[in-house]
């Protein structure tokens, strides 16, 4: 067969079959109302469970940045739950992938790994910005955050940017399943670290400086730094600044996403860890 | 009296059916019913390999699962060495051993001794005896040198091998044993065999599913064909040679038979059904025989002017059996 | 030709050991097991942080119960998923020892593990704290501390059951976590919330169990208006009520499964 005549998938097909594809081969993609549920049960549950501890630690007047202390832990749990369908969601297609035993025929596909990965992230991101919209909504309308129609625009360009950076973090925590049995454990560990390293509950400033910076490394951490700031009514200098961090995040996830599946895809077919779960 | 042996047949089913029922869709549920068993009535006699053979999807692993307790029946009875298999599985459970082999089904990230160990001990292998067992069975199957590496460093052959392992380890009665030859390189398949005869000597009954003709032909001197979840034929090999039309199979070959030409050779003596095939630019035509009088020349003496034909005999191939029952199925 | 007879004894300590040798096989796990209660300690110390003399123990308590939750109750339940994903859910079941004594001993495996992440969550909140709770009773809080581990595992064996029903059960568990967490009061008492929750809440054994250690350590505290005693001996009413319902939910929801047929998916 000549070079012409050998069949290639085009970067956009590759790039829409596995947008597509992909989320229904993982069981949490599968069911309407799993989706339903990550996007209108998490939020709701997670601001209630703390904003019900800082009820209980009598500081919920207390002003912290701007807000008050139960309008704080509110916003940021809010945006928190945006782990779930983002970087634990993501997560979970690699190791299905594994458990199937498909994952070596992907690999051994010629189709672009960058239109693979790309497209792998389509349907979390909407998912991410669903949850994240609910749960300012919840925010707003439960927990007395005030959200000013003209904070709208700046709020929405701050999700967007958020639901990007986590699902590219998400994407670098699952090439890393390639070489390791299962990525769950690292989506658990940054479900779990968002909540103290990101500025969720309380300002990273309250923390010791070592985990400060663990923190600064987080994409959550600048996303919802993003959206507070947004919510704040902030001015676009602050704001900009905010968003180039949260873009810049996002790129690096990506791009460092791309850069380890392939180191890793490499490291796997080399352990033969491509086949263990 | 659950807690007694019982005498008769190994395994007894009457009108057994099974039904799954599969939906989807959220808002608008869409259900899909597929009806893997419809009506199966067998009987399989203790202390031989009994052969069920079936194309894909016609309910072999189905029945298998409800004969080894793991799934139940829609309607109908099936009666495992006397017992009925939804209500006393307290008694049945510790008599049976099931392969489902493949690939999974095995704790991947321990030893294959550590599987054995671990199984041993839900069956109740005394512990006295346990290590023992366990390293008699390692031997049977041929696993001993690879029996303290971890089962995810397995080949297929060797994870099958593990499957049986575990099967016979607690000394069953009887034995299901689904496709276990599937997947395997000939060396392994033809070892599978030779333990699964074997296996029969220490008077355990097999029960056997395949799509492996020559398989079934080897190991079953009684088998039934399942096709679309009924059973079309149960018997000893010859006798459902004799069923699809004799013992004998003569093929003639040339380029094109006209209808008048393969009329005369079905009016022949003794020939019971003719089947024509074309295969490129030749023509075949099988011929099953049930007397032992009709000769080559006869069939020759019927096909004249063909300068190329090319007449020859074989035995009816347990292939040729199934091919034309599950044909007639389909048809 | 007579038949081996399975124990159940025998099983559960089989599970134990299957339990241990593939988290040695695999100890990867090890580390959110650690990481957890590290971060449950310091989000709950920091947001505990000046509420009154006793909020070391708040802190300690709360972020215990998170912790615990995963390793014990959760982690009871994945075992079983992970079951499905293995393929050995069915050789499993057609062993004759009802599969809820395989699940005892994984239970008993993630109580162990739950206890060690109650235990990091102990040093990591005294360690920020800089020096430890001030309890009346040391000794009836760590008895207590264990009796609340107890009511969890009585609640980890039936969510397995539930593992065994449907391959979603992981993704529900998930869905439901910090609705858990609520309802249990694991953070804050239940009667914070909303009365018609209470009733709820009570179905609970680890809700009675904890309502009850706090009780014990926190001088002043008003949970349930009816006290300890009364908290002990509904924690002990309701594990007892869940352990001897296990059997009957395990035996129908075997039944169901093998109705199905659902056994081999995941």
């Amino acid at each position: 067969m000549t070079e012409a005549a050998v069949p290639r998938a085009s970067f956009g097909r590759t790039f829409w079959t596995n947008a597509i594809f992909a989320p229904r081969t993982t069981l949490g993609f599968m069911r309407i109302d799993f989706v339903l549920g990550t996007i209108f049960v998490i939020p709701l549950t997670q601001m209630v469970f703390f904003t019900f501890v800082v009820q209980l630690s009598g500081g919920a007047n207390t002003s912290v940045d701007g807000l008050t202390q139960l309008q704080f832990t509110a916003l940021g749990n809010a945006v928190a739950t945006v782990t779930y369908s983002s970087v634990f969601s993501v997560c979970q297609t690699t190791d299905s992938e594994k458990q199937q035993g498909t994952m070596e025929h992907i690999l051994v596909s010629p189709a672009s790994r960058l239109a693979l990965y790309f497209g792998r992230g389509l349907i979390p991101i909407l998912i991410s910005l669903a949850t994240v919209s609910v749960g300012l909504a919840y925010a707003f309308l439960l927990f007395g955050v005030p959200v000013s129609a003209s904070a709208l625009p700046a709020l929405a360009v701050s999700v967007v940017l958020t639901a990007f950076a986590m699902v590219g973090f998400g994407l670098l925590l699952g090439g890393v399943a390639l070489y390791l049995r299962t990525s769950i454990i690292l989506g658990n560990i940054f479900l779990f670290a968002g909540l103290l390293l990101s500025g969720v509950n309380f300002p990273l400033s309250a923390l010791p400086g070592p985990l400060q910076y663990a923190g600064y490394a987080l994409p959550l951490t600048w996303g919802l730094a993003a959206i507070r700031a947004a919510v704040l009514g902030q001015g676009l200098g602050s704001l900009g600044v905010l968003w180039a961090a949260v873009a810049a995040a996002a790129a690096i996830s990506f791009g460092s996403a791309i850069a380890l599946w392939e180191v890793f895809e490499r490291r796997a077919l080399a352990t033969g860890s491509i086949a263990r779960f | 009296m659950s807690g007694l042996a019982r005498d008769g047949p190994a395994i007894e089913t009457r009108q057994l059916y099974r039904r799954f029922d599969s939906r989807k869709g959220f808002l608008f549920r869409e259900m899909t019913r597929t009806e893997a068993l419809k009506g199966v009535d067998l009987v399989v006699e203790r202390g031989a390999i009994f052969g069920l053979l079936g194309p894909n999807g016609a309910g072999k692993t189905t029945l298998t699962k409800i004969l080894s307790t793991l799934l139940l029946p829609t309607s109908g009875t099936a009666l495992v060495l006397g017992h009925d298999v939804t209500r006393e599985t307290d008694w049945l459970r510790p008599r049976m051993g099931l392969v489902l082999g493949g690939e999974r089904g095995l704790y991947n990230r321990i030893s294959g001794r550590e599987n054995l160990r671990y199984f041993a001990d839900l069956y109740g292998v005394p512990i006295a005896g346990r290590d023992a067992r366990i390293r008699e069975v390692l031997e049977r199957v041929g696993l001993t040198d690879a029996a303290d590496r971890r089962v995810e460093e397995y080949s297929r052959g060797m994870k099958q091998k593990l499957h049986i392992a575990r099967g016979i380890l607690h000394r069953p009665e009887i034995l299901f044993l689904d496709e276990p030859t599937i997947g395997l390189d000939p060396k392994s398949a033809r070892e599978t065999r030779k333990l699964i005869r074997s296996l029969v000597t220490d008077g355990v009954t097999i029960f056997l599913t395949t799509h492996y003709m020559f398989e079934a032909e080897e190991l079953c001197p009684r088998l039934a064909i399942l096709s679309k979840g009924r059973i079309v034929a149960r018997d000893t090999v010859d006798a459902l040679r004799a069923l699809v039309g004799g013992d004998r199979t003569l093929e003639a070959e040339a380029y094109g038979f006209d209808d008048r030409e393969v009329d005369a050779v079905r009016a022949l003596p003794g020939v019971s059904k003719v089947v024509t095939e074309e295969f490129g630019p030749m023509m075949r035509l099988t011929l099953r025989v049930r007397t032992g009088e009709l000769t080559l020349d006869q069939v020759r003496g019927r096909l004249p002017g063909h300068a190329e034909l090319a007449v020859r005999e074989r035995r009816t191939s347990l292939e040729d059996v199934y091919l034309d029952l599950v044909e007639e199925e389909a048809r | 030709m007579e038949a081996f007879e399975a124990s159940r004894r025998r099983s559960t300590s089989a599970s134990l050991r299957l339990a241990l040798l593939q988290f040695v096989a695999d100890p990867q796990w090890l580390i959110p097991s650690m990481i957890a209660p590290v971060i449950f300690g310091l989000v709950s110390f920091e947001l505990f942080r000046g509420y009154g003399p006793y909020f070391l123990t708040y802190a300690i308590l709360g972020a215990g119960m998170m912790s615990m939750w995963g390793q014990t109750l959760y982690g009871s339940g994945w075992a079983t998923g992970q079951d499905r994903v293995f393929g050995t859910l069915e050789p499993t079941m057609q062993a004759p020892t009802p599969y809820l004594y395989v699940v005892l001993g994984r239970v008993i495996w993630n109580v162990l593990s739950g206890l060690l992440g109650g235990l990091i969550v102990y040093v990591v909140v005294v360690g920020a704290a800089g020096g430890p709770p001030a309890l009346p009773d040391p000794v009836a809080f760590v008895v207590l501390f264990l009796f609340v581990m107890l009511t969890l595992a009585a609640v980890g064996v039936v969510f397995a059951a539930f593992y065994v029903y449907t391959r979603y059960a992981g993704f529900i568990q998930n869905i439901g976590e910090f609705a858990f967490y609520v309802g249990t009061g694991c953070m804050f008492p239940v009667v914070l919330l909303p009365f018609w929750t209470n009733p709820i809440a009570l179905f609970f054994p680890p809700t009675w169990a904890l309502d009850a250690l706090r009780y014990a350590s926190i001088p002043g505290y008003v949970g349930f208006s009816w006290g300890f005693w009364p908290d002990l001996a509904g924690a002990v009413a309701t594990t007892a009520a869940y352990l001897a319902l296990a059997g009957s939910i395990f035996h129908r929801v075997e039944r169901h499964v093998l109705e199905v047929g659902n056994l081999a998916d995941y």
